[in-house]
């Protein structure tokens, strides 16, 4: 069997409803995998493909908000679609402000959980694009020498060969081999190109750039 | 000369004087002849009153025979003079009389003093006590004679006042009886009169009846109650008094009074003089001879409309309060019940949406739509029940027994339960005995109980800082007392003091409670004839438990 293209992961303590949510994705052709509690679903192996969570607020020992926070914390990054029987505003903010997708009052229609989870998908598509993208441009500044980062950075910061040579003081020669050498580590066809990559790769924590 | 109230249970009676005068009291005869019985100086209390009294009537006596002796001296002297020899007789007259009067001294005194005189005065030598020769034999005949006639005369004077003294005895002994004899009839017309009036006036209506059933008296009050007269209640027309609902159960247990011997007891309606119905506790006892055969019933009906109806009154008020007190209870589970419903609801819809889908494919998913179809029926009816349970806790109605399975019970609290316990993240257990004996109760009450420990024990474990939140719920049968319910929690328990108090009604540590669950559920527990209580829980916290009988009907 070919590696599924998403996932749904459902968390619900009542059988009735996960089963049912389950069927329901099942007959438009979507997967999922349907966790009793929060517990189970930290200790499950999760296929690296674009997936959201459908979660009950309400859950046996731990809140589901709770839950978010703790995911947050461990750096599992997962769109979250929250679903409650009985919810209020604040319960409602708090979920949103801590990132969730939609926050579902049941019983719901199931136009609203479909619309939510292929948004939950999308967004999980672009994040893992972007990841992935990010991913490789950081494995090809890695490939860069320190002397070559140099005048990378000088570069993008918009200094002339001339000026790169004098502050590092080194030939213009050697800066334009450098220069270069590291355009095509990057695989980059022109500096704006460069430009943009190196932008990419600020957002990224400091310390996979120095 | 008695007046009946109509009303059964205010008596009005008036006894006429009219007793009084027929049966006096009896009259104190006994005392009348014991005081009367001496009036000899034998009842001078002192003992020298007596003496004296002894040497009067001595002195008495003697006069008595000095001046009986000189008469007869003084008679025979005058005769003298006209008969030619001396009339002695007269004296024998004075030694009998005094002998008589005087007893056996006074007619010796008596003897004496004749002779004297007689030796002196009438024997030559006369006015001399010398008697001369020719004289002795007449003389001592004399003194014989006189001896005798004292001694005769005062042997009869005793024996006559022995006579006389057994007469008088036999007299107050037959005087004694006649008075006894009266005062024992008094007693038993005064009480065979009290016993009527007794049967006619209590505040009961009495009857009895022949060993067949058959009715053959019944006392005033109950012909007055019942507006007929003792013709229109003969036989078996008594049930023609009691109300048509409640006939046949009366016929039926009059009958097994009657083929088993066995007291007849029961409550109910008689109708009464002015067509409206009493209700009435009717009893009927059998009496027996030696070997046990029935003779005759008796029996009573007494009046307990009152009663019943305050005891009715009371029952509502408690259904009353009971109901009030269910509803804030619900109340307070809100939103553990909206979880409840939402979630086969929410199952329902999801299922609803899927079978769209199934049906909506090219070609149609038949079997997978059937399958969710399935689904939707059974969470459907899941949610039906939680809204049927929900309806019972909200109703209003007056408490019905049946026979029920208390784990059939508490499994049904838990629908308005579980979202409660998940939200206060409590965790919580039941251990339920299998196979518990059924008891018999009402299933809304009993689970108004159970619900009120549980939500009690709630609100302390929200009070407990720190420690694991625990709650468990555990039935058991127990031999003696059928079976207990137990809840236990890990809150922060009950100081004595509180414990001694918390059943009272209005009692509360709740800033939000009116302190009436805990009041209500005993007395629901104890119109089960059962038993709630509280005990401290080893590691703290506290455990409510309460026992239901299961052999009581």
């Amino acid at each position: 069997m070919s590696a599924p293209s998403s996932m749904v992961f459902i968390i619900d303590d009542d059988a009735s409803v996960r089963d049912a949510i389950h069927t329901l994705l099942s007959s438009i052709g979507l997967l999922s995998e349907v966790f009793e509690s929060a517990e189970e679903f930290l200790h499950a192996r999760r296929p690296s493909v674009p997936s959201c969570l459908v979660l009950d607020i309400r859950l046996p020992g731990v809140n589901g908000l709770d839950f978010q926070d703790e995911l947050e914390q461990a750096g599992v990054r997962i769109p979250i679609i929250f679903m409650t029987a009985h919810g209020d505003i604040p319960m409602a903010l708090r979920a949103m402000k801590g990132g969730a997708v939609e926050f579902l009052t049941k019983p719901f229609q199931k136009q609203q959980l479909m619309a939510a989870i292929h948004q939950a998908l999308d967004s999980d598509c672009v994040v893992r694009e972007r990841e992935k993208e990010l991913s490789s441009l950081r494995s090809r500044f890695e490939t860069l020498t320190r002397r070559e980062r140099e005048v990378l950075n000088l570069v993008v910061n918009g200094l002339l060969n001339k000026q790169i040579a004098a502050q590092l003081g080194v030939s213009e020669v050697t800066v334009k081999a450098h220069r270069s050498q590291a355009m095509q580590r990057m695989q980059a066809g022109s500096l704006a190109e460069l430009v943009r990559m190196t932008e990419k790769l600020k957002s990224l924590p400091q310390r996979h750039i120095y | 000369m008695t007046v009946y109230d109509t009303c059964a249970g205010e008596i009005t009676t008036t006894v006429s004087p009219s007793f009084e005068q027929a049966y006096p009291p009896a009259p104190n005869l006994l005392d009348n002849r014991i005081s009367g019985k001496g009036n000899d100086s034998c009842h001078f209390p002192n003992a020298q009153r007596t003496t004296e009294s002894r040497f009067l009537t001595a002195i008495r006596k003697c006069t008595l025979t000095v001046l009986l002796v000189a008469s007869a001296l003084g008679v025979t002297a005058l005769l003298q003079r006209e008969l030619p020899y001396p009339f002695l007789f007269l004296f024998f007259a004075a030694v009998m009389t005094s002998a008589w009067f005087g007893g056996r001294t006074a007619g010796l005194l008596a003897v004496l003093l004749s002779t004297l005189a007689v030796d002196y005065f009438f024997v030559p030598p006369f006015y001399s006590f010398r008697i001369s020769a020719t004289e002795v034999t007449y003389f001592l005949v004399f003194v014989v004679c006189a001896v005798v006639a004292s001694w005769v005369s005062s042997s009869k004077r005793k024996s006559e006042e022995a006579l006389k003294q057994i007469r008088n005895q036999l007299e107050l002994r037959v005087a004694e009886r006649t008075a006894e004899l009266q005062i024992s009839n008094t007693e038993l017309r005064r009480s065979e009169h009290q016993l009527r009036l007794l049967t006619e006036v209590m505040p009961q209506q009495i009857w009895s009846a022949r060993p067949n059933g058959s009715v053959d008296y019944c006392n005033q009050r109950l012909l007055e109650y019942v507006a007929r007269t003792m013709d229109q209640m003969h036989g078996n027309r008594l049930m023609e008094t009691v109300h048509p609902e409640g006939r046949d159960s009366f016929g039926q247990a009059w009958q097994s009074a009657l083929s088993s011997g066995m007291p007849l007891e029961g409550e109910w309606r008689v109708r009464g003089a002015g067509g409206h119905y009493r209700w009435f506790f009717i009893r009927a006892v059998p009496l027996r001879d030696a070997h046990g055969t029935t003779l005759r019933w008796y029996g009573t009906n007494t009046d307990i409309d009152d009663h019943k109806n305050a005891e009715q009154a009371l029952a509502r008020t408690q259904s009353e309060l009971a109901h009030l007190s269910r509803v804030l209870t619900m109340g307070e589970l809100a939103a553990s019940i909206a979880h409840e419903v939402n979630q086969p609801l929410t199952a329902v819809v999801t299922y609803g949406g899927a079978c769209m889908e199934w049906l909506s494919s090219n070609p149609p998913n038949v079997e997978q739509a059937k399958h969710a179809v399935g689904r939707i029926i059974k969470d459907g009816s899941r949610a039906g029940a939680v809204l049927h349970r929900i309806r019972a806790m909200f109703k209003k109605e007056t408490p019905a027994k049946e026979w029920l399975d208390i784990n059939e019970v508490i499994h049904e609290l838990a629908a308005f339960l579980r979202d409660k316990f998940t939200a206060h993240h409590i965790v919580w257990r039941t251990d339920l005995a299998p196979s518990l004996p059924k008891v018999k109760g009402d299933r809304i009450q009993l689970q108004q109980v159970v619900l009120n420990l549980v939500m009690n024990s709630i609100d302390a474990l929200e009070r407990a800082t720190s420690g694991p939140k625990e709650l468990a719920i555990s039935s058991r049968k127990e031999t003696e007392t059928g079976i207990v319910v137990r809840i236990e929690d890990s809150g922060v328990g009950l100081s004595p003091d509180i414990a001694a108090e918390i059943f009272n009604p209005f009692f509360t540590t709740k800033a939000q409670g009116i302190g009436m669950g805990l009041s209500i559920s005993r007395s629901i527990v104890e119109a089960h004839h059962g038993r709630l209580w509280v005990t401290p829980r080893p590691r703290g916290g506290a455990i409510f438990q309460f026992s239901i009988p299961s052999a009581h009907a």
